[in-house]
């Protein structure tokens, strides 16, 4: 399928209301397997629904290739039943009065598809996702992972130029959701079709998508592969939503507040005094390291002494909680940490881990080229 | 490809649709999209409908109570039409406002009282054995105590008749009579036996609300509160009772909207000792032609229904406050009762015996008795419903040889059924359009206009198709005396409980199964007959069953607007009573007491739901 493009598209349930999606620019390129991320209420599946016609603009518009299928300003608007896109629906929405065959078989009659082929692509489909077996029985007869592969068969049959997924792995146990991510991934290689999946879950988003677009109150925050996401996000909301533990924020311009960000301050102004405008810093759990003695700080990083509160083993990790006289930071650590609550322990960051925002929260890019150029002096 | 693609971005660019679109092309695009399917023209034209099957009898009536009627015109000096104030103070303030409006009124409301704090009193005793004790045969009660309810309430004012029946009123006499024990008129006519078949006829509606909310009750805030040193009483007084308060006053308000449009009790029992309702009332004024007094009357009724029910609704509203979300502690805690455990089974029985058992036997026995309250063997006899060439005036065969019967029945069978099939699916029709159409206001008024039929009581609604359907009104002929008035009636009256069982299918069937055919490339007609219809295959048919039932039992609509050739099994029976074959009318009812039943267990059966449910509504 063509590139999908929303341009300026809005969304608001009610004159008074606030907008569910407000001037949102994306583009869905062939291929892609996109994922909108964004904590609930945030517009992402309504953005979803409005792409596949289940929801009608308030302005803006939406464009496959360059035919426009969805227009308030030029009043078009062509149904779902007409957009030849496939939407797995969060409750998988199965037919419960159809076996799980005619519910697979559902939208090639439609197409009028004579009976040998339907047959053919009704049988490749289900051994496909490997739900042949039930084909006799309704969808009240399956667990919840099966009912999921069923929804995923009964658009795949058809062949659609895009899928939409809504958050399909949300009703599953932890272990069915991976190896159903590991699935989608490979259907996705398999069938080369265009996917654009819905999630709250970061790290769904991470393992699964090409690009990630991340939405916050309606609006599209950013929007990148998963590690410009991660290692560049471009605001601190992007920052701080993605990531677990999250990020460490040292807010600058309020003296006295923080210790530690009174001291991150007096860092950028002694090494980097080009800098100018900072609103805050982010740290990144995982990337900060710590040493008891000040001679294992590596030069030129950033650092602080500070206490250890805590010791919380995450199996395989452990997260170390540091406070000093009025501030509490996290950090991750892979090897089995050697120090004790009440310990004194230097945490430290190398100055390319340092994410950089402005005033308005927005990322300062120019600090990015500073901070990795600029050798330890 | 990529030349193609840039000069597109250009262009786009260029007419910059994230403009905010004018006012002209948001509504040229809403309007597009809400007439792209039938549902918004399907909501239109029922919107139509009902307006003037509902909205517009109601105002034709409470037009009727301000302005001259027909035979007026001389007493007032105006003509047919004209607005005047006469009947208003006719009703309200003349030397005759007290038989009219007044006393009525009063026997209305203490009538309804007393048969509320009767059925609380049995009703949350009855409830709590069921729910929450070791009472034996609990699961058995809890179906057989609701069966009043399914049988029409005038079936125990005839069983009472046929027992009580005094001196006072001809025709053959009641069982104590004829044994020799003449009970007073207070015992056989008037507020006394009309408040007790009340109570016992809307006990249910206490058993089912009262008993629902005791389940649901979460038994750890009932653990807590012991934990904390309460005593027993302590957490009834403080705890159960407080949480209890919102289904004991809804219950409480719904038994007063019904009793305020009963008809047949009062009827039947009232009428001897002249004891009036305004429901009666309002039928003698309709009977005498006082159309004007008749408006006054209903519109009162209405607006003495619309007041209840706000403040159900209000109500209910509250009462979400103290919904506990059902967690594992609801509903499974039973209190031992102990050496009170037989003495408690033993009044549930009795309940049953006097609300159930005795009025069914002593109909039934009373059908195939010529004299009544002898028991010997030449006494009995199957005559009165199968005999022939009996030596009556009238009647001279058993009642299941005499074509009126059949007649009758065959009448409700078409009107009843053909008004149930048509609500039903009207209701469903209204339900899809209320939760899918995207024009909010059409969905709010079709909500609100099929549910207004239940705020007025039958009877009103009745005199209002009469107001309105009586004379040619432009291209719509006199209706009076057809099988038309009578469906459009019915449907009209039945809209409250078919909209609302469509509502709640189409709401619980959600927008996903549509919207996945629809993703799937199934267009509007083909999407209703391959998912909507073949889902909701179930509530369609309760949608039909249920109203049938309903209208089998039903009087008040009929009695208004039935004449005799239009006769269904209820004012046949009706009539029966007025010309004194009690045999024979106890028998009719006893006919629809059983379809009545049988119909309700069925639709149970069917659906797999419980009566509860549907009582909400």
């Amino acid at each position: 399928m063509p590139t999908i493009n929303l341009r300026g598209a809005q969304k608001n349930y009610g004159v008074n209301s606030a907008n569910a999606v407000s001037d949102l620019d994306l583009e869905i390129r062939d291929g892609e397997f996109m994922c909108l991320l964004g904590p609930s209420g945030c517009g992402k599946t309504t953005t979803l629904r409005m792409i596949a016609g289940l929801e009608n603009l308030s302005g803006g518009e939406i464009r496959v290739g360059d035919r426009v299928i969805d227009s308030v300003a030029e009043g078009i608007f062509v149904p779902p039943e007409k957009r030849e896109m496939g939407l797995v629906f969060q409750s998988y929405a199965l037919w419960p009065h159809l076996t799980i065959e005619r519910n697979t078989d559902f939208g090639l009659r439609l197409r009028k598809l004579p009976k040998a082929e339907r047959e053919a692509r009704v049988e490749s489909v289900m051994q496909a996702l490997d739900i042949a077996k039930y084909r006799d029985r309704y969808p009240s007869q399956l667990s919840g992972g099966q009912q999921q592969r069923v929804a995923l068969a009964r658009m795949l049959a058809v062949n659609p130029g895009v899928l939409l997924l809504d958050e399909p792995l949300s009703n599953l146990d932890a272990r069915l959701r991976l190896e159903m991510r590991a699935e989608l991934k490979r259907l996705h290689k398999e069938f080369k079709t265009t996917i654009v999946f819905v999630t709250h879950d970061q790290w769904e988003a991470m393992t699964l998508a090409t690009t990630i677009a991340v939405m916050n109150e309606g609006t599209l925050q950013q929007m990148g592969t998963p590690n410009d996401i991660y290692d560049r996000p471009a605001n601190r909301f992007v920052a701080e939503f993605v990531g677990s533990p999250p990020i460490n924020i040292l807010s600058f311009g309020k003296p006295g507040v923080s210790d530690i960000a009174d001291k991150a301050e007096a860092y950028f102004e002694a090494c980097y005094p080009k800098l100018r405008g900072i609103g805050s810093i982010g740290m990144r759990p995982e990337a900060m390291g710590y040493a008891t003695k000040l001679e294992d700080v590596p030069q030129g990083s950033f650092f602080s002494e500070m206490t250890v509160t805590g010791v919380l083993p995450t199996g395989g990790s452990w997260i170390l909680e540091l406070r000093s006289e009025n501030h509490t930071l996290f950090l991750t650590t892979h090897a089995l940490p050697r120090v004790d609550n009440g310990e004194r322990v230097f945490f430290h960051v190398p100055p390319e881990a340092l994410h950089v925002f402005d005033a308005e929260g927005q990322r300062i890019v120019e600090a990015d080229t500073l901070l990795r150029s600029n050798t330890y002096n | 490809m990529a030349l193609l693609s840039e000069s597109t971005k250009t262009q786009v660019l260029g007419r910059n649709p994230a403009a905010a679109p004018s006012a002209w092309q948001a509504w040229r695009y809403r309007l597009k999209v809400a007439l792209r399917e039938p549902t918004t023209l399907i909501g239109v034209l029922t919107a139509l409908l009902f307006t003037y099957l509902i909205v517009v009898p109601i105002i034709s009536i409470v037009l009727d109570a301000v302005r001259v009627q027909f035979g007026h015109e001389r007493r007032l000096g105006k003509d047919v039409g004209d607005l005047t104030l006469y009947y208003l103070d006719r009703a309200f303030f003349s030397p005759v406002a007290s038989d009219l409006f007044w006393r009525p009124l009063f026997n209305t409301l203490t009538v309804a009282l007393g048969a509320i704090s009767l059925s609380l009193v049995i009703g949350t005793v009855l409830a709590w054995l069921i729910s929450r004790t070791d009472m034996f045969g609990r699961r058995w009660f809890a179906t057989a105590l609701i069966v009043p309810y399914m049988l029409p309430a005038w079936t125990f004012a005839l069983a009472w008749t046929t027992l009580f029946k005094n001196r006072t009123v001809g025709g053959q006499p009641g069982w104590f009579e004829a044994i020799g024990l003449t009970p007073p008129d207070w015992v056989a006519y008037g507020r006394f036996p009309i408040t007790i078949i009340l109570a016992l006829h809307y006990t249910p509606f206490v058993i089912l609300l009262f008993g629902s909310a005791l389940r649901r009750f979460d038994s750890q805030l009932e653990d807590s509160a012991r934990i904390l040193g309460a005593r027993r009483y302590q957490v009834a007084v403080q705890i159960i009772l407080p949480l209890m308060r919102p289904a004991l006053l809804s219950s409480m308000v719904l038994i007063f909207a019904k009793c305020l449009g009963e008809f047949g009790v009062p009827y039947v029992l009232g009428l001897p000792v002249k004891f009036e309702v305004l429901s009666t009332s309002l039928f003698r004024s309709i009977a005498s032609r006082q159309t004007g007094v008749a408006g006054v009357v209903a519109a009162s009724i209405m607006l003495i229904g619309i007041v209840t029910l706000m403040i159900d609704a209000r109500l209910v509203r509250e009462a979400r406050r103290f919904v506990t979300i059902g967690s594992k502690g609801s509903m499974n805690r039973q209190s031992r009762l102990g050496s009170m455990r037989l003495p408690a089974t033993g009044f549930a029985a009795l309940i049953f015996v006097l609300s159930v058992g005795l009025p069914l036997l002593t109909l039934a026995l009373s059908t195939v008795m010529k004299m009544p309250a002898r028991f010997t063997l030449d006494n009995f006899t199957l005559d009165y419903w199968i005999g022939t060439d009996l030596h009556t005036v009238a009647l001279q065969t058993g009642i299941l040889l005499s074509p009126e019967l059949w007649a009758a029945a065959k009448n409700t069978m078409m009107i009843v059924g053909l008004a149930s099939l048509t609500s039903g699916i009207l209701g469903l029709l209204v339900g899809y359009v209320v939760i899918r159409t995207p024009v909010r206001a059409l969905s709010v008024y079709l909500r609100q206009v099929t549910f207004l039929p239940y705020l007025v009581p039958g009877i009103a609604f009745a005199a209002a198709y009469l107001s309105l359907f009586a004379v040619p009104r432009g291209p719509m002929p006199a209706l009076y005396g057809t099988v038309t008035i009578l469906i459009l009636a019915l449907i009209a009256d039945q809209m409250p409980y078919a909209s609302r069982a469509g509502i709640s299918a189409m709401t619980q069937l959600g927008k996903d199964p549509e919207e996945a055919a629809q993703i799937a490339g199934a267009g509007w007609f083909r999407r209703m007959i391959s998912i909507v219809i073949p889902i909701q295959k179930g509530s369609l048919v309760t949608g039909v069953l249920l109203p049938f039932i309903s209208g089998i039992k039903g009087l008040s609509l009929f009695v208004i607007l039935a004449v005799p050739s239009t006769d269904v099994l209820t004012t046949y029976s009706l009539r029966l009573v007025d010309y004194h074959y009690t045999q024979a009318a106890n028998a009719v009812v006893l006919i629809i007491a059983g379809i009545a039943y049988f119909g309700t267990l069925l639709a149970q059966k069917l659906t797999r739901t419980n009566l509860a449910e549907g009582l909400g509504s």
